[in-house]
């Protein structure tokens, strides 16, 4: 009853099957190869720095007991020298880490020495915002040829006044641009999160007009309309600062005057959290 | 048994980690509790290694020129920054695959003014995003200096402001400088009609004639910093004179000369102004 064709099928589909499984097992290998391999060398990762950090250990006993290292150029020197460098190089790493942080701004050189490029870090009350870059070419003059800060920067501007004679003052002022931008967004964001006390009805993108509209408290039924007028670009701050309102009465009162001077000396966001304390907005 | 591996596997990516952990720790123990023995060392390796030709271990000769572009680096950030950092203690508070707590203990100088700042880092690994943010902030600082800064300081610890504090400090240490260099030119150039009582590096100097012992003229050149960190000069003028002078005044010239001063200061600048009150002195 043997069908040939039928046995040919049959039999060419395990033989498919078993070469399944052979490539199956083959991969499987491969992989159980891989595996050891990685294994083994994590070991022997692991092993050498363990027998390094122990030489580390020692070396330092050695230097908190005072014994000279240097003493004799012994074998045994030869072996510290090593560690001694790493010692030195952690601590220009470190160096060179927090200098980044703090300076706020950072360069480095390329396209052999011929450009170089500027890293701005931008933060706000110790929270870590935008970094924005710009490269500037070096040939007779100091040309900037890309970047990416936003253009409501005056960076034009400040190019024209200062970078060609002042460049570490240009640097600075465009660090202050910067990173008071960044400031007033942040407090934007800040504001936003106070959900049911506040409303911003109107912004811009430089983040130098702020309009906002504060709930009044559960029991009254007067809102209170906020204009914060940001004229000096370099500051988080505002320069005026306008109270309205249908009651005239309320914005005219004591408590009102001393929210404007509140609003404008303490950044926005930290203003409307004491206001809603005192219980002046909702 | 491939189980069997990748346990292995993530137990030695651990270890390793633990291992490299408490290797950085360790290093950076012998840099800070013996930096001076460390930089004596490191010096007469770098004479020997000149002093023999070429047979330098790869490993060392590697180390070397890293150590030489650190510092090359690290002279470079001091100069653009006007930040110079002279130790930098780091210790790693926690340690996961989401968030990384680093404190940082610094000291440095700004110009003349020294520092010492103590914060926490946390780094959080939210998705893509890596949140950064001062958690922990601390001003040590002494010199004479800071008392103008106090408001600022406090308000800065309180905010958490680390980056605002450096770029604060950096735009006050000109201002001082720009202050000290002034003083200590017109010191130097007019030595007999011009006193610093209290050092070049004080707010105040006096402009007095010898031959007019009783009239003196104080400019008194604070540096202001407001607590949002804006720092502003403000100079002003005092003048004293004998009571018998001041009855020949008759256009009540002590009277009007701040109000001038300050005109003048608009109108020629610091520097052109004092050099007129002194002259004016001068016969």
């Amino acid at each position: 009853m043997d069908n040939p064709r039928q046995k040919g099928v049959f039999d060419h589909l395990m033989m498919l099957e078993r070469k399944e499984a052979a490539i199956l097992q083959r991969h499987q290998n491969e992989r159980l190869e891989e595996l050891r391999t990685t294994a083994a060398t994590l070991r022997a990762k692991k092993d050498r720095i363990r027998v390094e950090t122990s030489a580390i250990k020692n070396l330092k006993a050695q230097m908190d007991k005072g014994l000279p290292l240097d003493d004799d150029e012994t074998a045994h020197f030869v072996k510290l020298e090593p560690y001694l460098l790493m010692s030195r190089r952690m601590q220009l790493r470190d160096l060179q880490t927090a200098h980044r942080l703090i300076a706020g701004y950072d360069l480095f050189e390329s396209k052999q020495g011929k450009s170089v490029c500027v890293s701005f870090h931008t933060a706000f009350e110790g929270v870590c915002l935008e970094t924005y870059n710009m490269e500037m070419d070096l040939n007779r003059m100091v040309q900037i040829s890309r970047h990416n800060i936003p253009p409501c920067i005056p960076l034009e501007k400040l190019a024209k006044e200062n970078l060609q004679t002042d460049f570490k003052g240009f640097l600075q002022t465009l660090d202050l641009h910067l990173n008071a931008l960044a400031g007033r967004k942040q407090q934007i964001t800040l504001v936003k999160e106070l959900v049911g006390t506040v409303e911003i009805i109107e912004k811009n993108q430089l983040c130098n007009f702020l309009a906002l509209v504060c709930k009044a408290p559960a029991d009254t039924d007067e809102d209170v309309l906020c204009t914060l007028e940001y004229g000096d670009l370099t500051r988080c701050l505002p320069t005026h600062v306008a109270i309205d309102g249908e009651n005239k009465t309320l914005i005219a009162s004591p408590q009102w005057k001393e929210h404007q001077v509140l609003l404008m000396e303490t950044p926005v966001h930290s203003a409307l959290l004491t206001m809603r304390k005192l219980g002046s907005i909702s | 048994m491939e189980e069997k591996y990748e346990e292995e596997i993530q137990r030695l990516q651990q270890e390793i980690e633990t291992c490299e952990a408490e290797r950085e720790e360790c290093l950076r123990a012998i840099s800070s509790q013996h930096g001076e023995t460390l930089q004596r060392i490191l010096k007469t390796i770098s004479v020997q290694k000149d002093r023999e030709d070429g047979v330098i271990n790869q490993a060392v000769s590697k180390l070397m020129t890293e150590i030489s572009d650190l510092e090359k680096d690290h002279r470079r950030q001091t100069d653009i920054s006007g930040i110079s950092l002279s130790e930098c203690c780091l210790k790693t508070l926690e340690k996961s695959n989401t968030k990384t707590i680093q404190q940082y203990r610094l000291t440095g100088r700004c110009w003349l003014l020294s520092f010492q700042v103590e914060f926490a880092l946390t780094e959080i690994q939210d998705g893509e995003t890596i949140l950064k943010k001062v958690t922990d902030f601390n001003i040590i600082s002494d010199g004479a200096e800071f008392k103008d800064l106090c408001g600022f300081l406090s308000s800065a610890e309180e905010s958490k402001s680390v980056f605002l504090f450096f770029r604060t400090l950096r735009s006050f240490s000109e201002r001082c400088k720009q202050r000290t260099c002034t003083y200590q030119h017109f010191k130097e150039k007019y030595p007999d009609v011009v006193q610093l009582p209290e050092g070049c590096r004080s707010e105040i100097m006096v402009i007095q004639s010898p031959q007019l012992p009783g009239c003196t003229m104080s400019i008194f050149w604070n540096i202001t910093v407001s607590k949002e960190g804006t720092v502003k000069p403000k100079i002003d003028l005092l003048m004293k004179m004998p009571e018998q002078a001041q009855k020949l005044d008759t256009e009540s010239v002590v009277e009007s000369a701040p109000g001038c001063f300050q005109s003048l200061l608009t109108a020629f600048g610091v520097e052109a102004t004092i050099e007129s009150l002194i002259q004016s002195v001068c016969f």
